[in-house]
């Protein structure tokens, strides 16, 4: 006996449709090694995913899964867990859903710190539209859009993640599934919005023009851009700048959740505790 | 359609499902110990197929199975293995030295010629 | 039936009704001039343990509304045009996975950002088909602040019952109107509420979209031991996503069928003065009330004037304006807009002499406006 992934996945809809050596299979893994040590129940969980590769995401796992519209997975998990918070919510979307359509949903959850995990995997690409620019493929590269060389300037996901007030924030690659699944444990566990990156390959549509037309080949360029936070800290700002750290980058176990937040108001329209005023605020603005 | 076999084919430390296999490559990459190769398979994706050439090699690191994108191969678990009265193998320089040459011919196995 | 009087506006008996109904959910976003319905439930809401959200934006407070609904509760959202372009793509998604919910739309002027605090009756066609694609939108609209109650609490049952989102249009002049409303009692309205149906069988013999032709999916409630998928793609009798053609083409027919076979579960007009009309005014909203007054006007002059008053739009009472028009020669479709439903009359009718009095500068019809169309037919 194997690790007993089938217990967690529709095993009718296998094998997946992503492409050889797709990153996001491993990640599907990775998740699904960390739900099992969670020891969660499938029952309590629901997967939520929007449109793209990663939108396929849901369809393979045994959950109660939901494939919502291109750039909402935040919007729809937002009133999936206030239907019922004690259950554990979990978004998976790519870098052009997150954050090009449906970035205005990202940043608004992050401020509400509202208890749900975003995993965000980022190919760098549109992938399932075949090559387009996305919010982080690196300036210079082809696009089947820009094909003289992308010149648009690209998000870098965490930064964006922990401006905006999200508690939890971690970069990983799928180069290292055992980090991945450790890390994908501490995000979920978080109370709180955790979004996590995880650095993916796309050498169909990513390095088909960029030379990196083996999965191997842009595993070695995710590895060549990424490097550890500890390492990174240590770094000058010229060895940065064109890396980035992998690991938990934040975690404010402070902040209060969302959820937690509404049950105050909750408790102020039923009567049982005056206003809420700013009084109940140490950071008010 | 087939359910992937997590079940353990008899007494193997690594096995795989080939139904599932798109031939990536990444676990032949990810093995210190020279186990794995691909094989050419005409009727499979990129004319190849997953092989394992060296089952007795397999040290039980897991990094196959878990860098494998499609729950394409399995290492038994550790603790039924041994209870079996099976063991994994360590990692030997005549392995080690395998390894580089399967990277070097392609990922491809080593009785097999050219390129995917 | 047991009423109670209030002493209210449109959009907040809306609100009320919603909460009335079981609502316990609410996701929004400022819109005139509806945003009347979210200051509401958000007091409402969370006193009876619900929530109530202001969402980034309009697609995210339909999204939160869909979540929630899929998790099992009753949601409601409330906005205006611009709010229902936005929305489309979501209430598209609720047709496609038939996740029942109800939107309050309060007409403003349109197009684009048009007359934000002033009336109009011109999303009329835009409640029919405001996502791409087939399906059979239900949407009823309120001509009294009575009925800004009462079709709320119809709205959410028939939501339930097709399991499809509900629009009720409420126009400006309706929702900002204030004044005496006779709604039922709350404890009428709870003894009325049908809930969705569930599956009680073992999980592995619940398919929830393997159906009869003509009936809806049947969605248990999330996180009870039913996992399923929900998916805005062509899917299989277990939610998956599909490309084969036959399932395909079952799934559109019957999202079509659903509700085209039982639209007399739906179907609601009410009748003024016909029984003896010689001309028959068509409206509905606000200005059902100017042509109710204008009647009075026309029939102290001899004139035989009734209103005839769809109340569910979609599906629009068809049969019933065929009996109408096949023995009223004069009719005339009153409506702030250029003839959305007029062209829905002429249709039922199979008459192209349908009179028209339109009007689209963000002010109510007259009853003496309406007076003096009909004297010239």
């Amino acid at each position: 006996m194997a690790f007993n992934y089938d217990k967690y996945l529709r095993l009718e809809k296998m094998p997946t449709l992503w492409c050889w050596g797709c990153g996001d299979g491993v990640i599907l893994k990775a998740f699904i090694r960390a739900i099992d040590k969670m020891g969660v129940n499938q029952d309590d969980v629901c997967v939520v995913s929007g449109i793209g590769c990663s939108g396929r995401f849901s369809s393979y796992v045994d959950f109660n899964t939901v494939h919502t519209t291109h750039g909402r997975t935040v919007a729809y998990a937002t009133g999936i867990k206030l239907a019922q918070p004690d259950k554990l919510v979990v978004c998976v979307a790519g870098d052009g859903d997150a954050l090009a359509i449906g970035g205005n949903h990202t940043i608004h959850g992050c401020r509400r710190n509202i208890d749900m995990t975003l995993l965000i995997i980022n190919n760098f690409i549109y992938g399932l539209t075949n090559s387009q620019t996305s919010p982080t493929t690196p300036q210079g590269m082809w696009t089947v859009s820009q094909k003289a060389g992308n010149i648009d300037p690209t998000f870098d996901t965490c930064d964006l993640a922990i401006a905006s007030g999200a508690s939890f924030v971690a970069r990983e690659t799928m180069l290292e599934p055992k980090k991945l699944e450790k890390i994908l444990i501490k995000a979920m566990q978080h109370k709180g919005f955790s979004m996590m990156e995880v650095l993916s390959n796309c050498h169909i549509n990513l390095g088909r023009k960029n030379k990196m037309v083996s999965a191997m080949e842009n595993l070695a360029w995710i590895d060549s851009i990424s490097i550890s936070k500890k390492k990174y800290d240590a770094m000058s700002e010229e060895e940065q700048l064109n890396l980035l750290p992998l690991g938990v980058l934040k975690q404010d176990l402070e902040v209060r959740e969302y959820c937690e937040m509404y049950d105050e108001i909750k408790a102020v329209h039923q009567g049982k505790r005056k206003k809420i005023t700013q009084d109940d605020f140490t950071k008010k603005i | 359609m087939a359910a992937s076999p997590m079940v353990n084919p008899g007494d193997q430390p690594v096995w795989v499902n080939t139904d599932n296999c798109k031939a990536c490559d990444i676990c032949v990459s990810v093995c210190p110990s020279g186990v794995l190769g691909m094989r050419y398979e005409s009727t499979s994706t990129l004319g190849a197929m997953i092989s394992i050439d060296h089952p007795e090699a397999c040290i039980g690191c897991n990094e196959c199975e878990l860098t494998c994108p499609d729950f394409a191969i399995y290492v038994a678990d550790k603790q039924e293995f041994k209870a079996a009265g099976l063991s994994f193998a360590k990692l030997t320089d005549d392995a080690k030295a395998r390894q580089e040459k399967i990277v070097a011919n392609n990922y491809m196995s080593l009785s097999e010629q050219g390129v995917k | 039936m047991a009423t109670r009087e209030i002493i209210s506006t449109g959009n907040e008996l809306a609100a009320i009704a919603a909460v009335d109904a079981g609502c316990m959910f609410f996701g929004g976003y400022p819109l005139t001039p509806s945003s009347e319905v979210m200051h509401v439930v958000s007091d409402l809401l969370p006193a009876v343990g619900g929530v109530a959200i202001q969402m980034e934006d309009e697609i995210g407070g339909i999204c939160a509304v869909i979540g929630a609904a899929m998790v099992g509760q009753r949601a409601l959202t409330a906005t205006s045009g611009p709010g229902m372009s936005l929305k489309a793509e979501q209430l598209g998604l609720a047709q496609m996975a038939e996740v029942p919910l109800v939107c309050v739309n309060v007409m403003r002027g349109g197009p684009s950002t048009g007359l934000p605090t002033r009336v109009s009756q011109g999303d009329i066609l835009q409640s029919k088909n405001p996502s791409h694609g087939d399906y059979k939108s239900i949407t009823f609209c309120a001509g009294s602040l009575a009925e800004c109650y009462t079709e709320v609490v119809r709205a959410f049952n028939v939501a339930d019952r097709f399991m499809q989102p509900v629009i009720v249009l409420l126009d400006e002049t309706i929702g900002h109107m204030h004044g005496k409303a006779d709604i039922p009692t709350v404890e009428e309205v709870k003894a009325g509420i049908v809930p969705r149906k569930q599956f009680t069988g073992p999980a592995e013999e619940y398919f929830p979209y393997q159906c009869e032709h003509d009936e809806p999916a049947v969605l248990n409630k999330m996180y009870t031991g039913y996992r399923y998928h929900f998916t805005g793609l062509h899917h299989d009798k277990n939610g998956f996503p599909t490309e084969e053609i036959e399932t395909c083409r079952k799934l559109i027919q019957r999202l079509e069928d659903k509700v085209a076979l039982h639209e007399d579960e739906v179907e609601s007009y009410e009748e003024f003065m016909m029984d003896d009309a010689e001309v028959m005014i068509v409206a509905y909203g606000s200005v059902s009330l100017a042509a109710k007054e204008s009647i009075r006007h026309l029939r102290a002059e001899g004139i035989k004037a009734g209103l005839f008053r769809p109340i569910t739009i979609w599906p629009s009472p068809a049969a019933k304006i065929k009996e109408y028009t096949d023995k009223i020669e004069k009719v005339v479709v009153v409506e702030l807009n250029i003839g959305q439903f007029h062209s829905e009359v002429q249709r039922a009718s199979s008459r192209l002499d349908i009179a028209g009095l339109f009007k689209v500068n963000g002010r109510a019809l007259s009853p003496h406006e309406i007076v003096a169309k009909v004297k010239e037919l």
